[in-house]
């Protein structure tokens, strides 16, 4: 589909009650993209979609799609396409009656509108089912039929409210790709809502880290995971080990040294582009998977394996760090050949340490 | 591991035993005794009665069924005691409906409030609440007064004693019923349904008429067939605020034992009057099942 169109939040705002639910915010999805919002309950993500959708109406802010400004415009005057949470088929309509309604509002007649149920069945891969009731179809079924009906009427956007919330782990994966595969078919501008960190990362292009109705961040999965800009984007996108570090001085060009209060002998580099004054305090996060465990030497992080646990595709390793209360996590593919009582060294390549900019 | 040498079939013998299932079935003694006694004794009583006493010695045994169906008087009655309880439920379901649709959808926190108020009449006699319009329509009554006092009419109108008074007597005793039918329905219809069908396309009377309502089918039959049996049996109303210009079965009944005291006739009606519900139960349990959805 090549007419796919932008997305604009200008300023958009809503609080219920007392609660604020929603900083207003600006957000630009561009045409035939992916965002993901992501984010805890509570943090505002199903609002921001809600108000796309034209379920609730901001406090201030515009909504745009494409050119045309929908803010006051009824959910039915928008041309969108959404999956629910729990999908909201009707119970009272079999397979094709379900996808046909879209069309069916629209005053599509019935030949033209029997042959793009079909079409569009088969393009979920449902061709045969059209007949079946809706309580005979399995959860992973039923939110391709959901998906079918939100996308038969040609919307200009496609909204999905956890769309794969429902479904047992591994069909979820498996949808993920499918989803994934539809979307980027159709070429539709695409906004998507969850709290599943793994969902987010696989399916966009873009993801909107929420908390507390703001966006935090906002850029490719690889950037928010590998660059998060605060702590709590850096937890959220998975396990994260924090310290608290001093730094000390520049070693190299962009490499510098840094201290860390519960060890004063210990020190760790971290790559930061610009000047940093030494004797600043940084907040400093490390993925688990860029952990590495040497022999110990001096000037080293020293720590004891505290407790293994066997995850599957990789190993977990729980550090206790010799002068601090909070351990760190460090994640193997290999199993490590290491006794419980051994002290090893805990190091990392300085680029893989992320100064956040948090203050401590 | 112990299982596995017992075997399968020592797992599947059914634990319980015959002599568990009576002492299960013996709790159900009581209530069956009491039914009997005072029910189900009484029915056939009734039935006896209606073919054996009076009229039915002297002119067969079907006599008065007879007289109930042929006597253009009686059919009569009968024709307008259907007549009143359709316009009842009709009346009830159209003033129950939209409050039903309140509660579950914008009322919140208050819902329990509403709820409150539909039960808190039921909890006052029947004879009150009734003899309250009564005071409310009569010449010199509370509405008189203030529409005469509004300047809207000039001379007192003349509502009690008339088939109005009785139809808003039965809506007022009996909206309830429909209310608490169709909430329960409504309250598991998914508002999510509703949104996917304005997304869709659908303006909100549409995604009401075509989502909504179909699925609040069961509530709607449900409670229709409430208020038409109650209004069958109900003669109170029509006695007091209908002042003779009403008279349906149940009205006719309690006139038999009063007035005329002819037992058998009255037995013969109440029976007419028992199939009148029994119908409207077998016609209920049929709709219900049939149009049951499953989500």
């Amino acid at each position: 589909m090549s007419n796919a169109v932008r997305v604009k939040l200008q300023g958009i705002s809503k609080h219920f009650g007392t609660v604020q639910a929603l900083k207003p915010m600006d957000l630009d999805v561009e045409p035939g993209e992916l965002v993901a919002l992501l984010g805890p309950s509570g943090c505002g993500k199903t609002t921001t979609l809600r108000i796309i959708a034209g379920f609730e109406s901001p406090d201030t802010g515009n909504v745009l799609i494409g050119a045309k400004d929908v803010t006051d415009s009824p959910p039915n005057k928008r041309a969108i396409g959404m999956v629910f949470q729990n999908y909201s088929l009707f119970p009272h309509m079999n397979v094709a009656e379900n996808v046909a309604f879209g069309l069916k509002m629209g005053g599509v007649d019935r030949d033209d509108r029997t042959r793009r149920v079909r079409d569009m069945l088969e393009l979920v891969r449902l061709g045969k089912f059209e007949d079946r009731q809706i309580h005979q179809l399995s959860g992973g079924q039923q939110q391709r039929v959901a998906l079918a009906r939100a996308l038969v009427t040609n919307p200009t956007i496609l909204l999905l409210d956890e769309p794969l919330g429902a479904l047992d782990k591994n069909l979820r994966e498996r949808m993920q790709f499918e989803l994934r595969e539809i979307q980027r078919r159709l070429g539709i501008t695409s906004l998507l809502v969850t709290h599943d960190q793994e969902e987010a990362l696989t399916m966009s292009d873009r993801i909107a880290v929420m908390s507390e109705g703001q966006i935090l961040q906002i850029g490719t999965p690889t950037e928010v995971y590998e660059r998060p800009r605060t702590r709590f984007v850096s937890e959220f996108l998975g396990t994260s080990n924090i310290l608290s570090a001093t730094v000390r001085g520049e070693v190299r060009s962009g490499i510098w040294a840094v201290g860390f209060d519960f060890d004063p002998q210990a020190q760790g580099l971290v790559a930061m582009p610009g000047p940093v004054a030494t004797g600043a305090q940084i907040q400093l996060a490390i993925r688990p998977e860029q952990m590495r465990i040497a022999e110990p030497a001096d000037g080293s992080l020293r720590a004891q394996v505290q407790d293994v646990v066997f995850r599957g595709s990789y190993y977990a390793y729980e550090m206790a760090v010799s002068g601090s209360d909070s351990p760190m996590f460090l994640y193997s593919h290999a199993r490590l050949a290491i006794p419980a009582d051994r002290q090893v060294s805990l190091s990392w390549s300085p680029e893989s340490a992320i100064r956040l900019s948090d203050l401590t | 591991m112990n299982r596995e040498r017992v075997g399968p079939e020592a797992a599947a013998t059914p634990r319980k035993s015959w002599r568990y299932r009576l002492a299960n079935m013996s709790w159900a003694i009581p209530a069956l005794v009491f039914l009997l006694v005072f029910f189900v004794a009484p029915l056939i009583g009734n039935i006896v009665r209606s073919t054996t006493e009076g009229a039915a010695v002297t002119s067969g045994a079907s006599i008065y069924y007879q007289k109930l169906l042929f006597d253009s008087y009686y059919s009569g009655v009968l024709l307008q005691t259907f007549k009143v309880s359709l316009i009842t439920t009709i009346a009830c379901l159209v003033i129950g409906y939209p409050i039903s649709y309140f509660m579950v959808r914008y009322a919140g926190r208050w819902n329990t409030l509403i709820v409150f108020c539909l039960i808190a009449p039921l909890l006052t006699s029947i004879i009150m609440r009734t003899f309250g319009w009564n005071v409310i329509f009569a010449r010199r009554g509370l509405m008189n007064v203030w529409l005469m006092g509004a300047g809207l009419i000039s001379r007192p109108l003349d509502t009690l004693n008339q088939p109005i008074a009785v139809y808003v007597g039965l809506v007022h005793v009996l909206v309830p019923f429909m209310v608490l039918s169709i909430t329960s329905v409504l309250q598991g219809i998914d508002i999510g349904l509703e949104e996917s069908a304005r997304v869709l396309g659908a303006s909100r009377l549409r995604a009401f008429l075509s989502v909504t309502l179909p699925l609040s089918v069961d509530g709607i039959a449900t409670g229709c067939i409430l208020v038409f049996v109650l209004t069958n049996g109900s003669f109170l109303t029509m006695l007091l605020l209908g002042g003779g210009k009403v008279t349906t079965l149940a009205l006719l009944i309690y006139q038999q034992f009063s007035v005329t005291q002819d037992i058998g006739f009255a037995a013969a009606m109440g029976n007419v009057l028992l199939v009148f519900a029994l119908l409207c139960l077998a016609l209920q349990a049929r709709f219900v099942r049939r149009g049951g959805i499953k989500t």
